[in-house]
């Protein structure tokens, strides 16, 4: 379990069940909302949220105060509030461990969201494979509108407000905010360019969607103030704690709640139980599969958004994917390629027609077909994709840009010894489910 | 035909709802959990249900992964192919599994019961290598493991979830 | 106004203008796929990349979303943005088959040309080409799914601009499908744009397939003639037939589309039965002869039974000159004033509408696209003026409320208010209508004296529905705040008097402050010439007259001008037996129609592609030009036997004997009088001397964008408050009245020769309303016979839930014998419908 003493969103993880709606209250639940909506003005909370520098726990790290101030006072109603629940950015699994302890907490962070930009509606969109946090969520949301929570002039102020939960079928272009927004609607989720969500999200009309873990941080921010917030970050530009989950080849995979800013060696080295046994730490994907490798020379960096992008890296999810040295990046790569060739909504040219020929390269290069002048193919074409139409295929590049910089002799080695140098060891199955072109 | 009960429920709910779009995923997995897929007579249904064309429903339903338009098994097996059950694919635990089953991707047992699809990354990095059986997770599999969750499932009745 | 430099170019532009256009301006034209000026900006292909130098944006940037702002400096040729635009091209051609040789699309595909200019030339992806099943989407489009390079125009344009809901996009990636459902005709009858707009060779022009390459057409601006909107389209002949048409770029008219109708309509030009030889009693002679045969026979007629026996019933869809050329031979010769609608009803609805169209009114289709409240009375766009259709739907995208006040359960690929009144009660309706939209003015006294008085007698009750009555007063009422209304108004069903009140309304709405403009639809390519070549509703004679002058034999002789009264005349035997008791029929047609079987006198004219150039006034009174096409003559195609080349060489153009209407009445005119005395004036003096609507038209050619024949100011309201208030005309007990309607394929004339519509046409139907047929114990889909003046017709039923009640609608069908009605609208009497 986890040992740091700060825990803020997981303090009532419990290893057998989901907290219930005493405990949480127990543990200070809704007493934010009940202060909010007695003492707060809707603008006040924005405020708060700005100044406690809490940023998008998607993977944007977009400032959520500024997003919440962009939903403008005068703005028509009904305004909405999605509570972004998808996560289906491989390795991060995250929202589905912190909705699971604590459900209300969630739903808090939602209603005082709602609050804060005076929306009608939310919305808890979630992804299939959460089947069960979404029939847990419909569950807690009768008991949270049963106790006045929730629904028709929450806590005698007046304000309404209701949440319903609407299930995905299961595509990872969905987390993206707009595209999210079609999905809602019922039209093929492709994302929207140039539609400023705060004013014409939803049906047209003012939108927030934030991340679950964003929205969850907001109860704590409201009740303790941004000040504290702010304090709980181990580096001068964070706010909060942090839920690292960490994936691959440590002893204790799970998802740790840290102060944001913890080094990666101590995530890994006292929370994650370290390295599987007879493996070295290769490099990780900090963020989730659309962030580039961090290696070995960064083992000691502090795991928040501007010290990583400090060092041309991206925080991401804060899903920390770990890689030992017997792991192929070849074929690593190719498998998260196979991945986003495959998720493509296909809406814009490189992302469709570009990962697939990024994917086709790889696959050669990991079946002893590679040439030398693959690499700078890779590399012309993985930073084109900066280019599309949405972050999908930047992020789907930030693996291949980074294998490229890292591992360059490692591909060059695939190409003179014509196939993968780890054979036998961790022996990558990319083409499992698509058997090879003959 | 969808039977009276579930069709008058349909209706109800969308009738409730914010607009009837709002729940084409909704009622296609209420279709398709009724027939075991999504057949073409489900979707042409749901597609009435919701005053959207079939060719609206269709542009929706081929696009995501959990419905399924083609028939499948009792069980859909959803093995995770994301990048960490990759790293723990040592020992072939899939191709294990297909083998024990007699069946490659995308394909369905003999008997009907079982149906292997891969799928994205499923969020359960922490227990991988993981598959979701009807949206059920399982993790870490093992050849053992496998052994006994395919024992189990033959039987007995496994809690079906939404998309199934 | 945003100034910004372009490959070191300066150039200012409106604000709001994207960069791809400003450059467009500047005549460059930056690459594209997705982005067309008449869909608007959709950022999917990411061809259209340039590298912005200085100014608010930097870096390479997709120049389609980018607007345009001050101080921009972008390159099109920077060495990063050419780099990424050749990777789009080599993704594109990843999977795109080279089968140029065989694609229709070869010789006129954006993909190969950017191919080539995008330095994409050497494969080096070593993977295989993803392959599809192909759709067959009935008649009019060719799919080649294989040939995708998923811009997404086609979908963008038939579900987001045309609002259709049967063709998109289904999977996902790269293995993203364009099609339907379930392979089938395309439901939209705007399909064939995704012929023009496919960038390359996946949908085809299936009725050209394999005629020919681009080049190899003699291609030409024509107009559209099987509506009276006049769209704009480019005409593509070869070997002498007209093979393809594509939509041509018109501001003001069609914008960038067209129709199905006016697409693939064209076929009547080359139709094998096309009259081509002049004939005399049914011997084929040469045109000249057969002009001075029947000036022969039409001079001894005149002269014999005097100038009343000789009568000339023109048409509606003949080009201006030949119109008025028919008038000035009847002028010329005394004879009796010519005709050119179908019936008495129709012939005061169109020149009542045209004599209210003026500069301040009157809006052109593009501008009903900007419009914010569109009321359409009497009119059923799809099926009578499908372009019509498009631009409410336009409007109604960018906010516009869009009402229609029509009997039929009218279909709009839009959301939109439907009031289905019968016929006799839309003139109520609008005075309902117009009580709310005045009211909150009436209210504060802002009304003028006459119109205050006009206002408080107008009356406002609907005792059949007091129900409907509140829609209508809330439907006025949101007009209050509108600043640009237009009020479409038909002519086909409504009443006489309710053009006139359309117009009244609109001046009233004006004269309140509400800006409202007036579009009428018109029966017919060139209905609004005719209107103003018929004179006034006074001196010309009603239609009716006409055919019983002909029974009595006061009428001997009948010059029929591309018109064929078995098309629309509604009691095919009294036709048959009033042209049987005539000396002489002198018919001049381009149509191998039934009446041209009977005349004594064939003289065969030519098409508008064949013209010397042909003027039509589309009815907003917009006068346009359609040059030549091609020189005429028998397709090489029906000449040869099918073997090409031919292998008889002939010093003559087989079947080039047609020759201009207009032309034929001229000699026709100079035969009868040969020496005409005073000199001959200009022809467009004489048409100004004939009706003052001329008299802006003497500057032809006219300039490209046609010219508009409206006064500057019109009429004043006409109608008395008694008319105005008029109560419904009411339906008798145990009846239900009968109206002829057209449909999108089936009831237009022209395009109904033409193969491909004749297999787009759905099959002929009896349209009554749900609650009508029940009453008749009538289940849907069940046969019924009707019992007509003419005998019986037999004909499926189609009952409509969203429909007035009281009315029935046949369509005139091609299929359809409906020829026996003696006269319409008609009253038939609940026992006159009969089962079976």
């Amino acid at each position: 379990m986890n040992s740091n003493p700060e825990l803020v969103l997981l303090r009532n993880q419990r290893e057998d069940r989901p907290a219930t709606l005493e405990e949480y209250r127990a543990s200070g639940g809704y007493e934010a909302l009940a202060l909010a909506v007695r003492e707060k003005a809707p603008r006040q909370i924005c405020e708060m949220v700005k100044d406690s520098a809490l940023r998008g726990r998607g993977g944007a790290a977009f400032p959520a105060g500024l997003k919440w101030l962009g939903v403008k006072e005068d703005a028509p109603h009904p305004r909405y509030v999605v509570c972004n629940t998808d996560e289906m950015e491989p390795g991060t699994f995250k929202d589905r461990i912190l909705v699971d302890a604590d459900p209300h907490q969630a739903i808090e962070g939602c209603i005082l969201a709602g609050y804060a930009i005076q929306a009608q509606r939310g919305i808890i969109f979630i992804r299939p494979s959460y089947e069960q946090g979404a029939q847990l969520l419909e569950r807690e949301l009768e008991v949270a509108r049963q106790a006045g929570f929730l629904g028709q002039n929450i806590l005698g102020s007046g304000f309404s407000f209701d949440l319903t939960v609407h299930r995905s079928a299961g595509r990872y272009i969905c987390g993206e905010a707009t595209a999210q927004v079609n999905a809602i609607m019922g039209n093929r989720p492709h994302p929207m360019k140039g539609v400023h969500m705060a004013a014409q999200g939803l049906w047209g009309l003012p939108t927030l969607v934030n991340n679950v873990e964003t929205l969850a941080c907001v109860p704590h921010i409201v009740r303790n103030g941004p000040e504290w917030f702010r304090r709980l970050a181990r580096t001068p530009t964070g706010g909060g704690t942090k839920l690292y989950a960490v994936s691959g080849k440590v002893n204790r995979p799970g998802v740790y709640e840290l102060p944001i800013g913890t080094p990666l060696r101590e995530i890994i080295e006292e929370h994650a139980g370290g390295m599987l046994s007879g493996g070295e730490f290769k490099a990780c994907l900090p963020g989730g599969a659309s962030t580039r490798y961090l290696p070995r020379q960064f083992y000691d960096l502090e795991m928040d958004y501007d010290t990583l992008k400090a060092v041309g890296h991206r925080l991401g999810t804060g899903a920390i994917i770990v890689y030992d040295n017997h792991t192929c990046f070849v074929g690593a790569t190719l498998n998260l390629q196979e991945f986003f060739a495959r998720e493509s909504c296909g809406y814009c040219t490189p992302c469709r027609e570009g990962l697939p020929y990024i994917r086709d390269l790889l696959w050669r290069l990991e079946n002893g077909e590679g040439k030398e002048e693959y690499l700078p193919m890779l590399r012309q074409m993985a930073g084109h994709m900066a280019k599309s139409y949405c972050a999908f295929a930047p992020g789907a590049a930030e693996p291949v840009i980074s294998l490229l910089t890292y591992f360059a002799d490692e591909v060059r080695e695939h190409i003179s010894q014509k196939g993968c140098p780890f054979k036998g060891v961790d022996k990558p199955r990319p083409h499992l489910w698509y058997p090879p072109e003959e | 035909m969808l039977p009276e009960e579930l069709h008058a429920q349909l209706q109800k709910k969308i009738a409730a709802a914010h607009r009837p779009r709002e729940l084409a995923i909704d009622v296609m997995y209420a279709v398709q959990k009724h027939y075991g897929f999504l057949s073409d007579e489900g979707l042409l249904e749901a597609a009435d249900l919701l005053g959207m064309t079939s060719l609206e429903l269709e542009e929706l339903a081929t696009f995501y992964d959990f419905l399924y338009r083609q028939p499948v098994g009792r069980f859909v097996i959803h093995v995770c192919d994301g990048v960490v059950c990759w790293m723990f694919h040592e020992g072939s635990v899939f191709d294990y599994l297909c083998q024990k089953l007699g069946v490659c991707a995308g394909q369905t047992t003999a008997d009907g019961l079982f149906t292997v699809l891969p799928t994205a990354c499923a969020g359960f990095c922490d227990h991988a290598p993981a598959m979701l059986v009807n949206g059920v997770p399982y993790g870490p599999l093992t050849p053992e493991s496998i052994d006994q969750i395919l024992q189990k499932l033959r039987s007995e009745s496994c809690d079906l979830v939404v998309c199934r | 106004m945003p100034k910004l430099i372009i490959d070191h170019r300066e150039i200012e532009v409106p604000p709001g203008t994207k960069v791809i256009a400003a450059a467009e301006r500047l005549g460059i034209m930056i690459p594209r796929f997705c982005y067309h000026p008449g869909l608007g900006s959709f950022g999917a292909c990411r061809m259209c990349a340039v590298k912005f130098l200085e100014g608010p944006v930097k870096g390479v940037e997709m120049s389609c979303m980018t607007e345009a702002q001050d101080g921009m400096v972008f390159s099109t040729t920077d060495p990063e943005a050419v780099e990424f635009r050749r990777y789009v091209i080599e993704w594109l051609m990843l999977n795109h088959p080279h089968d140029c040789p065989v694609c229709d699309e070869g010789g006129h595909c954006l993909l190969q040309e950017e191919t080539i200019s995008g330095g994409h030339g050497l494969r080096r992806y070593e993977g295989k080409k993803r392959t599809f099943h192909d759709q067959d989407l009935g008649v009019f489009i060719q799919h080649e799914m294989n040939r995708c390079i998923h811009c997404w125009r086609c979908r963008n344009f038939y579900q987001g601009f045309a609002g259709y809901r049967d063709y998109g996009a289904m999977q996902i990636g790269n293995r993203t499908y364009f099609g339907k459902y379930q392979e089938g005709p395309l439901e939209s009858p705007f399909s064939g744009n995704l012929v023009d707009l496919c960038p390359t060779g996946v949908l085809t022009d299936k009725v050209a397939r394999f005629k020919g390459r681009r080049w190899d057409f003699e291609r030409g601006p024509s107009l559209c003639l099987h509506c009276s909107l006049g769209c704009n389209i480019t005409s593509g002949a070869r070997y002498r037939e007209v093979l393809r048409q594509e939509g041509r770029f018109h501001e003001k008219v069609n914008g960038y589309f067209i129709c199905d109708r006016g697409r693939f309509g064209f076929r009547y030009e080359s139709h094998p039965q096309r009259p081509r030889r002049a004939k005399v009693d049914g011997r084929e002679v040469s045109l000249p002869e057969a002009v001075q045969a029947a000036a022969a026979r039409l001079g001894r007629i005149s002269r014999e039974a005097g100038p009343d026996a000789v009568a000339c019933w023109g048409s509606s869809r003949s080009s201006l000159e030949t119109q008025a050329e028919l008038r000035r031979l009847s002028r010329g010769q005394g004879w009796r004033a010519p005709l050119f609608f179908n019936d008495a009803s129709q012939d005061r609805k169109v020149r009542n509408a045209v004599s209210r169209l003026d500069v301040r009114l009157a809006v052109s289709l593009r501008e009903i696209e900007e419009a914010d409240f569109i009321l359409a009375v009497g009119a059923d766009p799809v099926n009578e003026a499908p372009m019509l259709a498009l631009a409410l739907r336009q409007a109604q995208r960018r906010g516009a409320q869009v009402a229609v006040l029509d009997p039929r359960p009218v279909f709009l690929p839009l959301e939109f208010q439907h009031l289905p009144v019968p016929p006799g009660s839309i003139n109520r309706c609008l005075c309902i209508l117009l009580k709310g939209a005045l009211s909150s003015r009436a209210a504060q006294g802002l009304l003028e004296a006459g119109a205050a008085h006009f206002y408080d007698a107008l009356k406002c009750s609907y005792d059949q529905d007091p129900g409907l009555q509140d829609r209508l007063l809330a439907l006025g009422r949101s007009l209050q705040p509108s600043q640009r209304a237009v009020i479409v108004c038909g002519t086909e069903i409504v009443r006489d008097s309710t053009p006139d009140l359309a117009a009244d309304f609109v001046l009233l709405l004006n004269t309140a402050g509400i800006r409202t403009g007036l579009f009428y639809l018109l029966p017919g390519s060139n209905a609004f010439g005719a209107a103003l070549l018929s004179g006034t509703a006074e001196d010309a004679p009603p239609l009716h007259p006409l055919i019983e002058a002909m029974e009595r034999g006061e009428v001997k002789a009948l010059i029929l001008v591309e018109n064929d009264p078995f098309w629309h005349f509604p009691d095919k035997d009294r036709l048959k037996r009033a042209l049987d008791r005539l000396e002489l029929v002198v018919a001049l047609d381009y149509l191998p129609s039934p009446v041209m079987a009977r005349a004594q006198v064939v003289l065969p004219t030519t098409t508008l592609f064949e013209g010397q150039g042909s003027a039509f006034v589309n009815q907003e009174g917009r006068l346009q030009w359609a040059p030549r096409l091609h020189h005429g003559g028998a397709p090489l195609a029906q000449v040869g036997g099918g073997s090409h080349p031919p292998r008889v060489f002939l010093d003559y153009v087989p079947g080039s004997e047609p020759r201009p209407g207009g032309e034929i009445l001229r000699d026709l005119g100079a035969a009868l009088t040969p020496d005409p005395g005073a000199p001959a004036v200009d022809w467009w003096t004489w048409l100004a001397q004939e009706n003052p609507g001329f008299s802006n038209a003497s500057a032809l050619p006219a300039p490209p964008g046609g010219l508009r024949l409206l006064p500057e100011a019109g009429k004043p309201p006409v109608l008395s408050l008694e008319e105005v208030n008029r109560n419904a005309d009411r339906v008798p007990e145990g009846h239900l009245e009968l109206f002829l309607v057209d449909r999108t394929f089936g009831t237009e004339e022209l395009a109904s020769y033409s193969p491909h519509i004749q297999k787009a046409e759905q099959a002929p139907r009896l349209l009554l309303s749900a609650q009508d047929a029940a009453q008749l114990g009538l289940a849907p889909g069940e046969q019924v016979t009707l019992r007509l003046p003419g005998g019986p017709l037999t004909i499926e039923i189609e009952a409509a839930v969203n429909m007035a009640s009281g009315v029935m609608f046949l369509p005139r069908h091609r299929q359809l014998a409906w020829q026996k009605l003696g006269g319409w609208p008609m009253l038939i009497a609940y026992n006159a419908i009969e089962k079976g």
